[in-house]
């Protein structure tokens, strides 16, 4: 525990160097918060019925999902592996005494949780002045959310995990995570909620793991989704992270033996 | 060929804040501290010479260097490269140089060598001519031939350096810069590439300046060494001359008919003793090994002996230590 | 050798480079296509349930997205790989440009070439076919003329966009998050006619970063709905003055970031 918060404090302290890109990805939330709010007025004049919800809950569904953007993609931990490999300096990595997939989850953490402060709350209270993002629908779905949320959080972290291993064996990250980002942005509910999927489609999106950073959270936040509904999707989320910790643990002991064996 | 004159170059760095709101700060007004990598070093290096040039890990090695090669802006200071100001005309300076990195390949990695090459030789404008004498050249020498047509990613380490070797050199750099060439280099390539390092010394005059953390590349290649150390040169001479000044200590290598027990000298202190043999250091100024011979085959029979000369290595490491007396003896 | 037949040799061998790996190609192509087929699906899925945006009817959305897209690979056919240039920075690559007697924004631009790409292109080309034949659009030679212009501005006009933000690894170290966050913007403004957003909005796309330009304003031109949209008429002409006026902006803040490189070192 101790280890996972010194890889954390360091991840955190690290952030603050990169001024510039933190001012960056401010402004940008800020932009997209504020682009999203009239995509949604749009869509909805144009056909209220359409999404089975107020407009302000829609609004909130959306600049909330702006605001929550930075909580993933934090480290990038599937380009960090990718260059360690390709440097060399994963060796370092792999000898210390320490689990890598755990020092991965640690420096991650650390780095979300500097975005969680400075980036995500502010941003949250941004939207709440000025962009029509409204207090959660019960103080219960606020709690709710926010468990949602961080079990959110470490589906995403290991699938980038996963990503990142699977990558270090085709050796090509980049078309890789071009896909990976393209089917996160659409199954997870952040751009278009998944209820708005056509039969077939709306089905396998809520059976992917996708669903549980965004569209979970997002909707028990805003009372769409309650009551038993709650239960069924939290539990979904639980039973993905379990999934997707094993497998990682799993394809990645397998990679490091190959990786330790041939010398990097 | 080179001079260099109170040559400069200071980093700005962030300063990290502790804490928590340490950090929340420093997002918001970041205080920077100055931190001088080179610092006022100046050095001269003739057209011909063959330069080791090492110093411990962030001495200032790669920023000297990289500010020779133009890819770096000195603070403050004076930089002349064959009459060229390197940062100045950086395009016109690369044509004279030329550079071999151990860590990373200057070829693609996926294609032919010759293909690198042959991209090179467009590059730099070399006339066909030149090139095909060259080639041939690298044939002789490196055994080009041989590996000239495979993908550099299947190379071994040592083909991959002499491929590297190639491409420094041809377009005819009068300046050849050999940053760490034989790192994880099995001791038989190790020995041909500082054979063809010294050929192309000697046959071209190609002025080279190596840095290595290997001595004994510095012992059989190097006529002169220049040790930097915290951003300042702390030795510039010749092998022969640091030997001098700082290695005032001899060893004498005793063996003796049986094992005796452990005795001391006046003016020599026995430093190792195993079996039969004991290990006699003393002060080449104060006590000759004749004396020390007699006195010692006085007291019992000798059936072995030699004199060790000073190890660059452990020299060295005085010198990065920064030790005085030895290494403050005759000044720098 | 001179500029162009630099890039050429360049992107010859970074081809030579790619034959070698099939596996990758195939990533890469799989990668390709879900990324195309996501897209679709969100548009398929906003226009099952709404059937027009303000005025802008189904195919009139396709032919503004696929507009978009058709510049999008032709910049990302030869400069996408821009969003590596903190890996040149950290890796060592970049200084190895500034060893030869080339010009170092050559060496990083022809340093790939995404022939993937060429997918793309052909897929946009395809949806800019169909929208053209169910709006029942009637080109004329100006017309034409005016859409090849339109997508080459578009693609230079994306070239120096993230360029710039490729750019911003000179100062801050990192460019690939800037080159996300900028991906997630144009995912979000290139699919909507910027009429549905504010007027503040409009202005920033318009005048500040003007990803307006590469396919909005030409579509309103092309799809002849200059009288119907409340802008200018004139703005659909300047794609290729703004093209123009960010290559020079660009190139100003390239020289700045070798100085920058030059005097701070990595």
């Amino acid at each position: 525990m101790k280890v996972f918060l010194a890889f954390a404090r360091q991840s955190f302290h690290s952030i603050a160097i990169y001024r510039f890109d933190f001012w960056l990805r401010v402004s940008t939330v800020l932009i997209l918060m504020y682009s999203i709010r009239w995509v949604w007025v749009a869509l909805y004049t144009q056909r209220p019925g359409a999404f089975g919800a107020s407009l302000e809950q829609m609004i909130t569904y959306g600049v909330l999902s702006m605001a929550i953007e930075n909580l993933f993609y934090s480290f990038g931990v599937q380009y960090y592996m990718s260059q360690q490999v390709r440097s060399g300096a994963i060796d370092v990595d792999l000898l210390k005494p320490l689990d890598f997939h755990f020092h991965m989850l640690a420096r991650n953490t650390g780095q979300m949780l500097f975005r969680l402060f400075i980036m995500i709350l502010p941003a949250i209270l941004c939207g709440y002045l000025f962009f029509g993002l409204r207090p959660p629908a019960t103080p219960l779905a606020g709690f709710q959310f926010a468990l949602a949320l961080f079990i959110g959080y470490l589906v995403g972290f290991h699938l980038e995990f996963l990503l990142g291993s699977i990558a270090l064996v085709t050796l090509d990250i980049h078309s890789i995570d071009w896909a990976f980002n393209a089917l996160l942005r659409f199954f997870s509910g952040q751009l278009v909620p998944i209820w708005l999927f056509p039969g077939p489609l709306g089905t396998l999106a809520s059976l992917l793991p996708f669903r549980a950073l965004f569209a979970t959270p997002l909707s028990i936040y805003t009372g769409l989704l309650n009551g038993e509904a709650i239960i069924n999707a939290v539990g979904l989320q639980l039973f993905w992270l379990a999934a997707l910790v094993l497998l990682s643990r799993w394809f990645w002991n397998r990679i490091q033996a190959r990786i330790i064996s041939q010398g990097g | 060929m080179i001079q260099v004159e109170h040559l400069t170059k200071e980093y700005k760095r962030v300063i990290r804040r502790e804490g928590f709101l340490g950090s929340v700060r420093t997002l918001f007004s970041a205080q920077y501290e100055t931190i001088p990598a080179v610092n006022d070093i100046s050095f001269r290096i003739d057209e011909g010479e063959l330069v080791g040039y090492i110093g411990p890990n962030g001495a200032g090695k790669s920023t000297s260097i990289k500010m020779l090669c133009g890819i770096l802006v000195p603070t403050s200071g004076r930089i002349e490269v064959n009459g060229l100001i390197p940062h100045k005309e950086r395009m016109k300076n690369t044509r004279q140089i030329g550079a071999v990195f151990g860590q990373k390949t200057q070829l693609w990695w996926d294609v032919p060598v010759i293909e690198s090459l042959r991209l090179f030789r467009d590059i730099y404008k070399v006339p066909e001519a030149q090139y095909k004498h060259n080639l041939n050249l690298f044939n002789d020498l490196l055994d080009l031939h041989e590996f000239q047509n495979t993908p550099v990613r299947q190379l071994s380490l040592g083909q991959r350096l002499r491929a590297d070797m190639a491409a420094a050199l041809l377009h005819n750099p009068r300046l050849l810069f050999l940053d760490e060439p034989m790192i994880g280099v099995d001791v038989v390539a190790k020995e041909r590439l500082r054979n063809f390092i010294q050929e192309i010394n000697r046959d071209q005059k190609v002025t080279i300046l190596l840095t290595t953390h290997d001595m004994v590349d510095i012992e059989k290649v190097c006529s002169r060494i220049m040790i930097i150390d915290h951003g300042h040169i702390v030795y510039d001479g010749s092998l022969a001359q640091i030997r001098n000044q700082y290695g005032k200590q001899r060893k004498l290598v005793v063996e003796f008919e049986e094992a005796v027990p452990d005795f001391s000298e006046p003016n020599a202190a026995l430093v190792k003793s195993e079996g039969r043999k004991k290990w006699f250091a003393f002060n080449r100024f104060e006590t000759s090994p004749s004396t020390l011979i007699a006195n010692i085959s006085s007291r019992y029979p000798i059936l072995d002996l030699a004199v060790e000369e000073p190890e660059i290595e452990e020299i060295v490491r005085t010198i990065y230590q920064g030790k005085p007396g030895n290494a403050r003896e005759n000044g720098t | 050798m001179n500029a162009f037949q630099l890039y050429f040799r360049l992107i010859h061998i970074s081809l030579l480079s790619r034959m070698q790996y099939r596996a990758n190609f195939l990533v890469g192509l799989l990668g390709l296509i879900v990324w195309n087929l996501v897209n679709l699906g969100l548009i398929g899925i906003l226009v099952t349930q709404f059937t027009s945006l303000k005025d802008w009817t189904l195919w009139e959305l396709v032919f503004l997205y696929c507009l978009w897209i058709l510049g999008h690979s032709l910049y990302a056919l030869f400069f996408s790989h821009t969003d590596q240039m903190e890996t040149y920075l950290i890796e060592g690559t970049f200084d190895q440009f500034l060893l030869r007697p080339a010009s170092p924004l050559i060496q990083v631009l022809g340093r790939e070439f995404q022939y993937l790409e060429i997918a793309d292109a052909l897929f946009a080309l395809t949806g800019l076919g169909l929208a053209y034949t169910h709006l029942g659009l009637r080109w004329d030679g100006w017309h034409w003329g005016f859409f090849v212009i339109a997508v080459m501005s578009g693609a230079v006009i994306m070239f120096a966009l993230n360029l710039l933000i490729a750019c911003t690894a000179f100062w801050t170290g990192r460019s690939r998050g800037a080159a996300f966050v900028a991906g997630q913007f144009y995912g979000l403004v290139q699919w909507y006619p910027i009429e549905i957003f504010g007027k503040t909005f409009r202005v920033i796309v318009t005048g500040f970063l003007p990803v307006a330009f590469i396919n909005y304003y030409p579509s309103l031109l092309l799809l002849n709905k200059l009288d119907r949209a409340d802008s200018a008429w004139w703005l659909s002409l300047l794609s290729p003055l703004v093209a123009l006026l960010l290559v020079g902006i660009v190139s100003g803040v390239w020289r700045l970031a070798l100085n920058r490189y030059s005097s701070s070192g990595s």
